[in-house]
């Protein structure tokens, strides 16, 4: 079954602009000018059950948008949205309760009374019958490991210990669907890992759907097999994380170090016809580049190890990151 | 039954996080008194000039004053709107609350609810009780009742414009100075509308029916006979305006643009 399901998803703002100076202002009290913004522009979109989808993008390309259509905070302008099975801005009160959402910059819970009684409100919120909300709680205090937290208010906490208790939060009734929207911004290395783990555990063990837009792509490395990626409102990628690396990573760069030295020509004569270009870099030390899609690393190494005993071996390859600003500067023209 | 369990809820952690601050009840108890105790001795400085206002003399003019403070002090305890604009629109606060399976509206009022504004009903009945010792009222078995309903019919026609004002920043995240305005408007409400022009007497009446919510209840409990079908008829112009108020509403939550990041 798909968890989410977007046809030609619209969201158009008006954008009131003002005239300059005070005349203009004026003037502005009688006749607004105004045009109109397409922030999300005619996607669409399918994710099954169980899937964990990184929905990346610059500033202003519309994720946030999206997100908020997605959990029925906005109205979209066009387009048919179903999620879950419901029309989130119109069920809204029905289809919340399947749904968990994390905003990243924006706390969920309420700032000035403690964590625990956050967790007992989100109870009668949500209507979670006793017995089974205080198993399901007690299992997440463990593995997020909040217990020392419950009795403080959050606006005591850590961002860390924060998003910690978010997360517990956000997961209270069980949702089949999880919305995180920069669920790592301003975290240490320890707390995001923590919160990776915590992710990939509830995806397996209760299925959870996730979404996960995110500036770290690390996060998107960790977790997700399949990456949305979002331009100006249009999705211009959407696949697997390999793929992407396969189509925009260019060149792969092995740097060979042997064990005795070798003659240019002897590498070129052995690896002929792969496509791969050998550079020196001193008498024993060579470094080849494959060109992208034409060979792989075993086939040139399978070609050399008989021959020429190597002693070190250093891989080169784009970083996810690079690969990403690559397609930003030089727009999709592959896909 | 499902909300007013949840309000429970709402409650009893406001309490909690009031608590903490006890000395702040009695403050603002102090406070909103003496606040009323001013208004009290302006009407009485008027009546060291002249015996009767258009035929209504000081005490009545008192009663009415107090009758007044009653809905008022039910309606700032649980339509506390005054900062929603900054608080949910600008601060984003809105998009949390629509993420949440309670009506928008019914999460905003628990969440933003000042339950010891209510205070202000003990001051309104001293007020009243103080202007009962010279007036010489009769009380039917039906009147507590009235005056039930009465109350509760003033504090829907508050609500409900109030609610209606809110809703404007649900299309504009600009600040908008009208609801100071329409604040001092239903003050106007707390004084006999006869005193008034004919043109302010309609527009309290049935534009924006403040005279519903201190007045016209309180002369029916003067027992004058002249404004009857007014207060009558005043649960049903609060259930009217509660529900224009709450259409607003719902009309502009499909408006909302959402905070921006």
């Amino acid at each position: 079954m798909l968890s989410i399901e977007a046809h030609g998803l619209t969201k158009e703002f008006k954008v009131y602009q003002s005239r300059p100076g005070l005349t203009g202002a004026f003037r502005d009290l009688f006749s607004r000018q105004y045009r109109i913004i397409r922030a999300v522009d005619s996607i669409n979109l399918e994710i099954s059950e169980g899937e964990m989808v990184g929905y990346i993008g610059e500033n202003g390309a519309g994720k946030s948008t999206t997100i908020k259509m997605l959990t029925g905070i906005l109205q979209p302008t066009a387009g048919q949205l179903k999620v879950n099975g419901f029309d989130p801005h119109r069920e809204r009160e029905k289809f919340v309760k399947t749904i968990g959402v994390v905003f990243g910059q924006r706390s969920q819970l309420w700032w000035d009374i403690a964590v625990q009684e956050s967790f007992r409100l989100l109870q009668k919120v949500y209507q979670i019958p006793a017995d089974q909300y205080k198993k399901h709680l007690d299992r997440m205090i463990e593995v997020l490991d909040i217990g020392s937290l419950l009795d403080q208010p959050v606006r005591k906490l850590s961002l860390g210990q924060r998003m910690r208790c978010e997360l517990a939060a956000s997961l209270i009734h069980r949702p089949s669907l999880l919305f995180l929207d920069e669920p790592t911004i301003g975290l240490d290395v320890l707390v995001k890992e923590n919160i990776r783990q915590f992710l990939k555990e509830i995806n397996r063990e209760f299925g959870t759907t996730i979404l996960l837009t995110t500036h770290d792509l690390s996060d998107i490395e960790a977790l997700c097999s399949r990456v949305v990626m979002l331009d100006q409102g249009k999705i211009i990628y959407d696949g697997s994380l390999t793929q992407l690396r396969t189509m925009w990573g260019g060149n792969k760069k092995v740097h060979l170090e042997m064990e005795q030295e070798v003659m240019l020509i002897d590498l070129e004569a052995r690896t002929d016809g792969l496509g791969v270009s050998w550079e020196k870099r001193g008498p024993r030390q060579y470094t080849a580049h494959l060109r992208n899609g034409e060979t792989t690393v075993s086939e040139v190494l399978s070609r050399l190890v008989q021959h020429v005993p190597i002693q070190e071996m250093q891989i080169e390859e784009a970083s996810t990151e690079e690969i990403v600003r690559k397609i930003y500067s030089e727009g999709m023209t592959v896909a | 039954m499902f909300h007013l369990r949840l309000f429970i809820e709402y409650f009893k952690q406001y309490m909690k996080t009031r608590l903490e601050y006890r000395w702040d009840f009695v403050a603002q108890f102090a406070t909103d008194f003496l606040f009323q105790a001013v208004n009290l001795v302006f009407i009485l400085v008027v009546f060291q000039h002249t015996k009767s206002l258009n035929g209504w003399n000081q005490s009545e003019v008192i009663f009415i004053y107090g009758y007044f403070l009653i809905p008022w002090a039910v309606f700032s305890a649980f339509f506390n709107l005054w900062d929603f604009n900054e608080r949910y629109i600008i601060r984003g606060e809105l998009d949390r609350v629509l993420t949440r399976p309670v009506h928008s509206l019914v999460q905003v009022i628990m969440e933003t609810m000042s339950p010891e504004s209510l205070l202000g009903v003990l001051t309104g009945l001293i007020v009243m009780g103080y202007a009962m010792t010279d007036l010489h009222l009769h009380w039917s078995w039906t009147d507590p009742l009235l005056f039930l309903l009465f109350t509760l019919g003033g504090v829907a026609v508050y609500a409900g414009i109030y609610i209606a004002l809110t809703s404007i920043s649900l299309y504009t995240d600009s600040k908008t100075d009208i609801q100071p305005i329409i604040f001092n408007i239903g003050s106007y409400g707390r004084y006999p509308v006869n005193i008034y022009h004919r043109v302010i007497q309609f527009a309290l009446t049935w534009v924006l029916p403040f005279a519903f919510v201190g007045f016209y209840p309180a002369s029916f409990l003067l027992d004058q006979e002249q404004w009857k079908g007014y207060a009558l008829i005043t649960p049903l112009v609060g259930a009217v305006y509660l529900a224009i108020g709450i259409t607003c509403w719902n009309r502009g939550i499909r408006h909302y643009r959402g905070a921006g990041n």
